[in-house]
């Protein structure tokens, strides 16, 4: 009764990533027990090329389906729902994927070692759910399949001290508060007897209605649920695993915790608060998201400059960006607008953070540091690295012609249009104070003089994702109105779709 | 009525518990009490011990208890199905034989990687 | 039968027990145990929520098996992670994990 009246492309198109993702998992992990060890130099561009194919069919499939009337979106008995808003943020999740894949395959820690890929392949499946996730259990489940892999890359460098701290640190932290989570994730079905989001909505509108008591209750959930997924994003008070795991893990590792995962807990984040929480709720979490997100732009800030590592200052670095967009959160209670700014900015960081850790993997493979002063002279030893690190500061900066400008741009004017003027000028003023730092790892590797300046190797690999990312970046800079549109058009669906 | 079911239970219970405490504490309190050196030490057959009582394990333990959880709890998902088969049908079929597969190819792997050897 | 209240109760105390210990445990495999804890009364939320209000949706007690599983999967990646540190530096203490800050 399940299945016969479905027809098949409905049933497989909302879960068709997911399932490419399970082939290329089988395929990998057996390639690596079963082929001979000198052909495993194979394995990054095998996965990175099934990223980027899994991507490509997923784009042209999602624009012939989705939006079509005809098409529900629904799959797995609803609980995944597939709008264009989960189209675009899987695209970005696979998009972060495949170009891991290949900073990966030139990173001396991981090379050619299958386990790595392998732990991708699963967190990106994660991510890929829980965008669009329309169940509680698939919630939990999605975010938890992403989170162990994730663990699972951060720890990846068992023979360092450094990588095995930075990856139990993520543990702990994010054991105890997807703990938390679920206890709210529990609450809410108690309250409700439901786990589906479409039915959801109206049970907890129902809730409201019953007065202050079921308010109550429902504050109490939403406090717990937001710990959860606070600590994915990383906003402040649960931001301390954030510089610890950056600077401890492989660089490839990094990239991709600061850009999936981050763009993944966004999309659930935006889809929960718009979907699932009741207007009647509104005032409760919009206050509160608000003064979280001026500190934790705030802190990000404060302490990215005193920072010398360059992985740690994207650590917090990574942290005020998270602020930045929770501003676009805000603005979902009164505009939807505020969705489309996260999306956009979200798109517009992926690309950003990795180009920056593409040229910290780059630089990392000639001389083994990661510190900031030994960035110098680095527009004399490699022209190239130097111009695409001025790219992604630039863009994380907020300045034009770099796309972070029309990301920071599109969420401060939706913080106007709902009302939150002073989170804007709050935004504003931060994104000052940011510049600051960022001018100074450009200072460096201009001004700054180093004792040997020989010219730096740019492997081949990394050369295909600092093109990438590069010219990604400057495109959305200057063209940013078709993505901006898609943005747009991904926000009205997401709340088109409610029954 | 409930609770009424269980009292002989609960009367069988608290019968042990007392009786036991009774056997343990006799013994302690009429029993002579001189200890020495030789009495307090722990037991091991007679012999004089060797070594602390705490070992370390071997960390393959580890191994061998990681694999078993995972394998063991995957289970839990095969039982629900078990209930419903019949309704189902040939969708719960796949579905679950994804599952099944899935499973393999990781012990696959398990086995491959030596996993599963002990030495 | 024994109302709904009494359970949340034991739960709410199970996790508020779990969340105290990984607060103030040194040694990570007592977090972890605490960790199990606090899934464990989340399990005992979701079976008596499901028991009591919804037991014609199976819902709530799918959801209890799948954190039962998730949790498996958490507790071998965690001691993983905990025997890779170990062999790192023959010390489980939570308090030792100091190479990264500030």
């Amino acid at each position: 009764m399940l299945t016969e009246s479905v027809p098949l492309m409905q049933a497989v198109v909302p879960v068709l990533p997911e399932m490419g993702l399970l082939l290329l998992l089988i395929l990998v992990l057996m390639h690596g027990v079963f082929s001979p060890k000198e052909s495993r130099r194979t394995v990054c561009v095998i996965t990175g090329v099934g990223f980027f194919t899994l991507m490509v069919i997923h784009l042209s499939v999602g624009f012939n389906f989705v939006g079509d009337p005809d098409f529900s979106g629904s799959g797995l008995g609803d609980i995944v729902r597939v709008d264009a808003f989960a189209v675009m943020f899987r695209a970005m999740i696979l998009l972060a994927a495949a170009l891991t894949c290949l900073m990966s395959g030139e990173s001396r820690a991981i090379n050619r070692r299958v386990e790595f890929y392998v732990a991708l392949i699963v967190a990106a499946l994660g991510m890929c759910l829980m965008v669009a996730a329309n169940d509680l259990i698939l919630v939990y489940v999605a975010l938890e399949t992403a989170s162990v892999s994730l663990y699972i890359m951060a720890g990846f460098q068992r023979d360092s001290k450094l990588s095995s701290e930075a990856g139990l640190k993520y543990y702990l932290f994010g054991a105890v508060t997807s703990a938390i989570l679920l206890y709210g994730l529990s609450l809410i079905f108690g309250f409700t007897g439901e786990t589906n989001f479409s039915r959801l909505g109206p049970a907890l509108s129902a809730l409201t209605a019953n007065g202050s008591e079921g308010v109550f209750a429902l504050v109490v959930a939403l406090l717990l649920v937001l710990v959860g997924l606070g600590f994915k994003v990383a906003v402040v008070p649960f931001h301390f695993w954030t510089p610890d795991v950056y600077e401890g893990s492989p660089t490839p590792s990094v990239a991709f915790i600061s850009t999936a995962s981050k763009a993944a807990s966004f999309g659930l984040l935006v889809r929960f608060f718009s979907i699932v929480w009741p207007a009647e709720m509104i005032p409760y979490w919009a206050g509160l998201l608000a003064a979280l997100a001026a500190i934790t732009m705030t802190l990000g800030n404060m302490l990215a400059l005193v920072q010398k590592n360059i992985k740690r200052m994207l650590g917090y670095s990574s942290i005020a960006q998270a602020g930045y967009a929770l501003i676009g959160v805000v603005a979902l209670s009164d505009t939807e607008l505020g969705a489309a700014a996260v999306a956009f900015y979200m798109a517009m960081y992926v690309l950003t953070n990795l180009a920056a850790f593409a040229v910290i993997s780059a630089v990392e493979w000639n001389t083994g540091s990661v510190q900031i002063a030994d960035y110098a002279g680095l527009s004399r030893r490699s022209f190239p690295l130097a111009i695409v690190m001025v790219v992604a500061m630039l863009s994380l900066g907020g300045v034009p012609p770099a796309a972070g400008f029309f990301g920071k741009f599109f969420l401060f004017s939706a913080a106007v249009d709902a009302g939150y003027t002073w989170l804007a000028i709050i935004g504003v003023v931060n994104a000052i104070i940011a510049l600051f730092y960022y001018l100074t790892v450009i200072k460096v590797m201009f001004v700054g003089k180093a004792e040997d300046e020989s010219r730096y190797t740019i492997r081949p690999r990394l050369a295909v994702v600092l093109w990438v990312t590069g010219v990604g970046i400057l495109l959305m800079g200057t063209l940013a109105s078709p993505w901006w549109r898609w943005a747009v058009e991904a926000s009205q669906q997401l709340t088109v779709m409610l029954p | 009525m409930l609770v009424q079911q269980y009292l002989p239970i609960a009367i069988l219970v608290l019968f042990a518990i007392i009786m036991a405490l009774i056997v343990v504490f006799t013994s302690v309190i009429f029993g002579p009490h001189r200890p020495t050196k030789k009495k307090l030490a722990p037991y091991e057959s007679g012999m004089t011990p060797i070594g602390p009582a705490v070992r370390r394990l071997p960390v393959r333990f580890y191994l061998v208890a990681v694999l078993f959880i995972l394998f063991d709890v995957e289970i839990i998902f095969l039982l629900p199905y078990a209930v419903v088969i019949r309704q189902l049908g040939l969708y719960g079929l796949i579905a679950t034989g994804v599952f099944v597969v899935i499973l393999t190819v990781g012990l696959l792997y398990e086995w491959k990687k030596g996993g599963l050897d002990w030495e | 039968m024994i109302p709904l209240h009494w359970f949340l109760l034991v739960a709410a105390g199970m996790f508020c027990l779990g969340l105290f210990g990984v607060l103030i445990r040194r040694n990570v495999v007592a977090i972890l145990m605490s960790i199990e804890l606090m899934l464990n009364a989340v399990n005992l939320n979701l079976v008596a929520f499901w028991r009591y209000l919804a037991p014609e949706h199976i819902n709530g007690q799918m959801f209890a098996v799948f954190v039962f599983a998730v949790a498996a999967a958490e507790v071998s990646v965690g001691l993983a992670l905990i025997i890779s540190i170990y062999r790192n530096r023959d010390d489980v203490n939570a308090g030792d994990l100091n190479l990264l800050k500030w």
